[in-house]
């Protein structure tokens, strides 16, 4: 038994060995692909690239979880075609840095310009405003803050299980705060920091943590992008849960918003399948399918939300900063929050 | 002139004076060139990112590592040592109450308990996390069960994102190094030691404090050791449940391309490494000494008497926590994702995908460790066992530390392998490899050396000897140790996380991704797949303990 197991194995490992070098060699293959580096949730574009591969043909490698700054790391041996972001401050720092190329695809006339940058170096397709997730068994409307400036004056300690906030290196804190800087400057933003991060009850990894911990009860209310309020209504449990945008009166700063959005690399290995990519993704069926499961509210105001009751942008008090203005908080934004003490990971 | 009379006198003198020192090192046994070369290069890739990550922490300069001491190392040095330490005591009093309980008493069914009390090593803590995520977690089984009971009135305090929780998973899924290696020290202890303590009248119990646990000290040392490395290395389980340790922080780091960061951390990293090293070290060296001759009948055991239920509820107890509840829970949700036609056909490419890095690993370990075993012990010498020392570097790193280096050696100076499966499976291999030298190199203590330096001294090249005549007989040790490496690259999880090239996923890292997005079922078959593979070699692990 002891040496037919050992055989087992060896054969194993060697036709394994075999098959591996065959799976290795295969990469240098010049089959038509696109690789894609994102740094939005898997599951919201996993399926969009399915849907090209079979509209196309065209492989897709992806690779999910990437930040920013691995692109810029890796300025000297490019290896992406594409970099999907949640964040247009990421996109336009990428930019600035001249990693990115110009375009001028099919249809991106459907894209305001205000959400592309100058020369479509990137363009975003879908968007999402900050504001609070609140649990209706725990708190009233009323008590939830209505402007962003209030998480300095009240501590919140006088309601129940208290509120939630992501950590401070969460891509959709660091471009709230880039926002707030371009409309308060650097004092009073550290202090909004310092502020939320004394008084909040919890500091979590993510947004999608604070919604269920909202939906589930474990916090009155949480500051987070509109999406995870959409998305916690659809759960088939503790969905309820309502929504506040903060800032929304006559004169006041309005909503902070940011989008999703793909730039195309420079010195990119796959500049054809890179091009046919972005001009499939511009058609309006497609914009919607980039939007897709994250029900973020697309950019093209002619489509109508993947989820319907969303509040559209045009319906929005939209704070007046220009999206791109977010690549030049990019790289210092970090350093604010850490000095103002909110840590960028957990401890 | 006279310059050059004098050098022509110096130079045969020194050259003799080279020759001796060669021949002193390698005690007139001097390796054939070729084959100190190739274990040379083999021992260098395996430091390779060792050296990398020092060099980078000292270039990352001052104001760097004054930013992390004032702010991030002091938390997580509290972090990490203090889940270190209560995991390591905990899994050692579990791990020698069992193993004692196994081989000494009449506890029932005991034969079956000594194999059973093993199992939880297959499964990967981070698997573990997952299990208890799902029992314990916020909408978990066992809130799910008080609802039901209670209503609302009763709430579940019991938070699993917490140290408590990691605390709770990664003892229960490292007791056993402890378990494994005391029953093998314990069953080589001679019984007369007891025999003596009864005659002095001592009941069980003194025995085992007064006698028995003192010569377990290296042993019990050694199983703590292990653990205490592998909890401050791992990133998977740790991570799942949301406690930062140096090891998940470095990951941080290094995901944001925070370098200097990242180097600044894992140098803290390696130093708590090496001090725990030492300190193994040190307690070999007090080693005690105990007599594992003419081991008397090994049927005498101590009995229980009054205790046995209570020894016996704590044995089932256990089993049920770290082998059985998490065995339910996959297989409950594999169920339920087989009924609602959620696990596709991707979960065959990911296991191919896994099962080649595992075996290209496995296989290249098993290759490459032949000329090191072959030098260290055919060619006894500092130089020789230093080779054979280096080459275990990456066993005792966390994997991050080993993927940051690598991250930046082929991003920087080697591209074109940068963003390959290569790159995954060198990693793998600088992690593993170790494992074949150990059985190997015992494999190669059991044949003669006569045999093979004859051979040489007939003519016969190193390599031509080491071929037909060492591989054939030293190839059984090199299977058993291929077959743990191919079960640890299977598991492996943080170096194939940060290392993948676009496009490629693994078991392990599909496991740990759909667990992360709460979509148990569909972690839950990949789960039970590397669960299942791990017991296979389980089999020679055992034998060996």
């Amino acid at each position: 038994m002891k040496s037919n197991f050992i055989f087992g194995v060896t054969g194993l490992a060697l036709l394994s060995l075999l098959t591996g070098c065959d799976a290795v060699s295969d990469s240098t293959d010049d089959n038509k692909e696109l690789v894609v580096y994102s740094s939005r949730n898997e599951m919201f574009v996993s399926d969009l690239l399915d849907k090209f591969k079979e509209d196309t043909g065209i492989e897709v490698k992806a690779l999910h979880g990437v930040e920013p700054l691995q692109i810029l790391e890796e300025r000297n041996n490019t290896q992406a075609d594409v970099f999907i972001s949640n964040d247009i401050g990421a996109l336009e720092y990428l930019n600035q840095e001249e990693l990115l190329k110009a375009t001028d695809p099919d249809n991106i006339e459907s894209i305001e310009e205000v959400y592309r940058a100058e020369n479509n170096e990137w363009i975003a397709l879908s968007s999402r405003a900050r504001g609070f997730i609140y649990n209706k068994d725990l708190i009233d409307e009323s008590d939830v803050p209505t402007k962003m400036e209030e998480l300095i004056d009240n501590d919140y300690s006088d309601i129940k299980n208290g509120y939630a906030i992501t950590r401070g290196g969460n891509g959709g804190m660091i471009s709230n705060v880039s926002a707030l800087r371009y409309e308060w400057g650097d004092e009073r933003t550290q202090e909004w920091i310092e502020s939320i991060q004394d008084n909040s009850a919890a500091i979590f990894e993510g947004h999608g943590d604070i919604r269920r911990a909202v939906g589930e009860g474990i916090h009155a209310f949480g500051l987070v992008n509109n999406y995870y309020y959409h998305q916690q209504l659809l759960e088939p449990q503790d969905n309820n849960v309502g929504f506040v945008y903060p800032d929304q009166e006559e004169g006041e700063m309005g909503a902070i918003v940011n989008g999703a959005g793909l730039g195309l690399l420079k010195d990119s290995p796959n500049e054809d399948s890179a091009q046919v990519f972005l001009n499939w993704l511009l058609e309006e069926e497609n914009q919607l399918a980039f939007v897709g499961e994250s029900l973020e509210v697309p950019i093209n105001s002619n489509l109508t939300p993947p989820f319907e009751e969303a509040v559209k942008l045009t319906d929005l008090n939209v704070q007046e900063m220009p999206l791109r203005e977010l690549g030049n908080y990019f790289e210092d934004t970090r350093l604010l929050i850490e000095d103002a003490g909110l840590d960028l990971n957990l401890k | 002139m006279s310059h050059h009379t004098l050098r022509k006198k110096i130079k045969p003198d020194n050259l003799s004076r080279l020759f001796k020192f060669d021949r002193a090192i390698w005690h007139g046994n001097k390796p054939s060139r070729s084959l100190l070369g190739v274990s040379i290069v083999i021992a260098l890739i395996m430091t390779l990112p060792l050296l990398y990550v020092i060099y980078q922490s000292f270039l990352a300069g001052s104001e760097s590592w004054m930013r992390l001491l004032d702010t991030r190392i002091p938390q997580l040095l509290w972090n990490t040592l203090s889940l270190g330490i209560a995991v390591t005591l905990t899994s050692t009093f579990i791990g020698v109450s069992l193993a004692w309980l196994v081989t000494r008493t009449d506890l029932p069914g005991r034969r079956i308990w000594r194999w059973l009390l093993a199992l939880p090593l297959v499964v990967p803590p981070y698997v573990g996390a997952v299990t208890y995520i799902i029992v314990l977690g916020p909408r978990g089984w066992l809130y799910q069960a008080i609802q039901a009971a209670y209503g609302n009135d009763f709430s579940l305090t019991f938070d699993i994102y917490s140290f408590y929780g990691v605390f709770l998973v990664m003892t229960l899924f490292t007791y056993p190094y402890v378990y494994l290696v005391t029953s093998a020290s314990l069953r080589k202890i001679s019984q007369t030691y007891e025999e003596v303590g009864r005659s002095l009248g001592y009941n069980g119990f003194h025995i085992f404090f007064k006698i028995i646990l003192p010569m377990l000290v290296p042993a019990i040392g050694a199983g703590g050791v292990l653990v205490f490395l592998y909890v401050i290395s791992d990133f998977g389980a740790v991570s799942m449940l949301r406690y930062v340790t140096f090891t998940s922080a470095i990951y941080y780091q290094r995901a944001g391309f925070d370098i200097p960061s990242a180097s600044v951390l894992s140098l803290v990293l390696i130093g708590i490494t090496v001090i725990v090293l030492l300190i193994e070290k040190l307690m070999k060296q007090k080693k005690a000494y105990y007599q594992t001759k003419g081991i008397a009948k090994e049927s005498r055991t101590l009995s229980l008497g009054k205790y046995k239920h209570i020894s016996l509820f704590y044995v089932v107890f256990l089993f049920l926590i770290s082998v059985a509840l998490p065995i339910i829970v996959l297989v409950y949700w594999t169920m339920i994702g087989a009924g609602s036609g959620l696990i596709d056909s991707s979960i065959f490419e990911y296991t191919l995908n896994s099962f080649q890095i595992a075996g290209a690993t496995a296989g290249l370990s098993m290759i490459l460790s032949v000329p090191l075993v072959y030098l260290y012990s055919r060619h006894h010498s500092i130089v020789s066992s230093l080779i054979y020392k280096l080459s275990y570097t990456g066993y005792a790193l966390p994997g991050v530390i080993v993927a940051l280096g690598l991250v930046f050696v082929f991003n920087n100076h080697i591209p074109f392998l940068y963003n390959t499966v290569f790159l995954v499976i060198i990693a793998q291999l600088i992690r593993f490899m170790p494992q074949v030298l150990q059985s190997g190199e015992t494999a190669m203590n059991m044949i003669s050396p006569r045999i093979d330096e004859s051979a040489r001294s007939l003519g016969h090249s190193t390599w031509k000897v080491i071929f037909f005549i060492t591989l054939p007989a030293i190839l059984p040790g090199l299977l058993a140790g291929g077959a743990l490496v191919f079960v640890s690259s299977l598991k492996e999880l943080p170096v194939t996380l940060m290392l993948r090239p676009p496009g490629f996923d693994t078991l392990a890292i599909r496991v740990y991704y759909q667990a992360s997005e709460a979509i148990y079922a569909q972690a839950a078959p990949g789960a039970l797949i590397i669960i299942l593979v791990s017991i296979l070699p389980l089999y020679y692990l055992l034998k060996n303990y």
